[in-house]
């Protein structure tokens, strides 16, 4: 595996507020690595020193094995989408994508030829001689694409490029993320807080909190096992139950089925139905579990299953497949 | 016009009908054949322009005003960039009392100001007449450069410039390449609005006034005082016709969409 970036020990202070708390982390060149956690966790700060926009207050950044630390962006080579694009609102959709091509003092001819490529690699090329405010919010955050893209740089940064765009466009752009990367082989680091993006398009997730690395590793590693409670409540996992031997075991929501009779095997539950919200493919459910500990289970029922008929105040029993429950460390 | 808001078209219409019918009557005075400010007109002349182009204190007074308002203007925004780009741009702690420092003058009677300055600068500092109008002028204008440039600044995103630089670019290179770009329809309305401020003012250029430098407007208030003749609507014609040649000219190079929208958007 060759290594595009390297976080050697990095951690950067606002004051007294520590935004990114001492991370390593090994960026592979060539496959795609999502930054993802709540809001405020340092994903963008962490994206920020990668480009060059801040300083670390300690440690190193290392680009193509060479200490970058405190190069200035302008001179690290990386092409990096914003969170609002920050297109040029002078300039024409080629323009702006020819600008850092412009600067490279590329020739007039060649610069047309790789702005016309790269427009159509985004599907732009008919929009050209636009001005970006013309543009839809899709439409920009494409050229915001091609305007990073077309520098080749050693490294594509995107920060939450898809949260501005509607829910239909963001998934159908997901798949375009991917597909981009695969015809340009670039390395891609993308910030995200949502995990469906994450776990679709990462080959290597990184998943963080205040500040520090929870977990890193393939979605298909990560999202069976994750390392603790924090990651687990991350990636949409409900229902934590402590056994009586310590040991906190969960399931998520889709994974518990209402049965008749306990089982032996996986985990059962029992309770009073709270409340049953109808949310069109299925159906979520909450339950008061009466084990003494007040805990609030949620399950999800198919809207075709009949026996899902539990109405709010009813004794329900539920249960999980011993595959579908997760021991968390901690 | 909205029918739909039927207030808001009357007091528009009101607006309109009280700011250029009184223009309507100086213009309509100044084409007079008789020599007094009176309405209706009598006969159809062009005497008063000739006698307004030919009288001396007038045209004196005029190259002064331009003088005065062009490099007031040219002063203003070299202070006011700076400090726009300061307050939107920087890092400086206490941005919020430097922007108040620049719009203070906006707030401040002209009266106070003028003063201050006639006082301070004229007494005691013995400067000349010229020097403490420009200085005076030049403060009086300085919230327009700030907060016009300043609007276009607010517009845009404010990561286009890091943009510049992840692409390759200098600071230097991403100012003149994408900054500067951006707040050119700023800077030259903001040019517009302290040019006509500066020329049009009465309270400060009266204070401050001299016999071997005096504006426009001043020279003309004191001919009112003692003639009552139609040179001055037809000065005031004159006047009205350069400004609306400069809109016009304003309007089909930059657009007033574009020059007034930093403010109204
Ligand atoms: N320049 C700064 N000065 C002070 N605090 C900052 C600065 N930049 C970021 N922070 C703080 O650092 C923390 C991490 O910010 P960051 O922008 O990296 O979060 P994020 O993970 O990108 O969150 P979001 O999903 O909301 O974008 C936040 O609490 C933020 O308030
Ligand atoms: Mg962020």
């Amino acid at each position: 595996m060759t290594v595009a970036a390297e976080f050697q020990q990095v951690t950067q202070r606002f004051g007294d507020f520590t935004a990114v708390d001492a991370i390593d982390l090994t960026i592979p060149a060539g496959q795609l690595t999502t930054l993802l956690g709540p809001s405020g966790c340092g994903k963008t700060t962490s994206l920020r020193m990668l480009a060059g926009y801040s300083t670390p207050t300690s440690g190193r950044i290392l680009i193509d094995g060479v200490d970058s630390t405190r190069t200035p962006p302008e001179r690290r080579g990386l092409g990096m989408v914003f969170q609002s694009y920050a297109l040029f609102p002078h300039l024409t959709v080629a323009e702006n994508v020819g600008y850092g091509l412009k600067l490279r003092k590329m020739p007039a001819a060649e610069r047309k030829r790789v702005v016309a490529e790269t427009l159509d690699l985004v599907g732009l090329g008919h929009l050209a001689a636009s001005r970006p405010r013309k543009l839809s919010g899709g439409q920009q955050q494409r050229v915001a694409l091609a305007r990073a893209i077309a520098i080749r740089p050693k490294l594509l940064l995107l920060d939450e490029p898809l949260s501005n765009l509607d829910a239909r466009l963001r998934v159908h752009m997901r798949a375009e993320l991917r597909r981009i990367q695969a015809e340009t082989g670039l390395t891609v680091v993308l910030v995200t807080h949502d995990q469906d993006e994450a776990l679709e398009l990462s080959d290597q997730m990184v998943v963080m909190r205040e500040g520090r690395i929870l977990q890193q590793g393939a979605p298909v590693d990560v999202f069976p096992a994750p390392a603790n409670r924090l990651v687990a409540e991350f990636l949409g996992y409900e229902n934590f139950v402590t056994s009586a031997d310590g040991t906190l075991r969960t399931v998520r929501p889709e994974h518990l089925n209402v049965v008749s009779e306990p089982t032996t095997a996986g985990l059962t539950l029992e309770g009073v139905v709270v409340d049953v919200a109808f949310r069109g493919v299925d159906r979520l459910v909450t339950v008061d579990a009466d084990d003494g500990l007040g805990r609030t289970v949620r399950l999800t029922a198919d809207v075709r299953d009949g026996a899902v008929t539990a109405r709010p105040g009813d004794r329900i029993l539920l249960s999980a497949d011993q595959a579908h429950v997760v021991t968390l460390a901690g | 016009m909205s029918t739909r808001r039927p207030v808001a078209a009357t007091l528009a219409v009101a607006g309109y009908v009280i700011m250029i019918v009184p223009i309507l009557f100086v213009v309509a005075t100044s084409f007079t054949g008789g020599s007094t400010l009176r309405f209706p007109p009598e006969g159809l002349s062009l005497r008063w322009f000739d006698a307004a182009v030919h009288h001396t204190p007038f045209i004196t007074a005029m190259v002064s005003s331009l003088q005065l308002a062009a490099l007031a203007t040219v002063l203003a925004l070299l202070l006011g960039i700076p400090a726009t780009l300061a307050i939107h741009r920087g890092r400086l702690p206490g941005k919020g009392l430097v922007e108040g420092l620049f719009l203070s003058p906006l707030i401040v009677p002209e009266l106070v100001v003028g003063l201050a300055l006639f006082q301070q600068l004229m007494i005691g500092l013995r400067l000349d007449n010229f020097t403490v109008l420009l200085i005076g002028h030049t403060v009086l204008m300085l919230p327009y450069a700030v907060r016009v440039t300043g609007a276009s600044l607010a517009l845009a995103d404010p990561f286009v410039e890091e943009a510049a630089r992840g692409l390759g670019a200098s600071p230097l290179r991403a100012f003149f390449t994408v900054t500067l770009p951006l707040l050119r329809p700023g800077i030259f309305s903001a040019a517009l609005l302290s040019f006509v401020t500066s020329f049009n003012n009465v309270p400060l250029s009266l204070l401050l006034q001299s016999r071997d430098f005096r504006t426009l407007p001043v020279t003309m208030l004191d001919y009112v005082q003692q003639s009552y003749d139609p040179m001055v609507a037809a000065t005031s014609t004159i006047i009205l016709a350069g400004t609306v040649l400069v809109a016009v000219v304003a309007e089909r190079t930059v657009g007033f969409a574009r020059i007034f929208g930093g403010i109204n958007r």
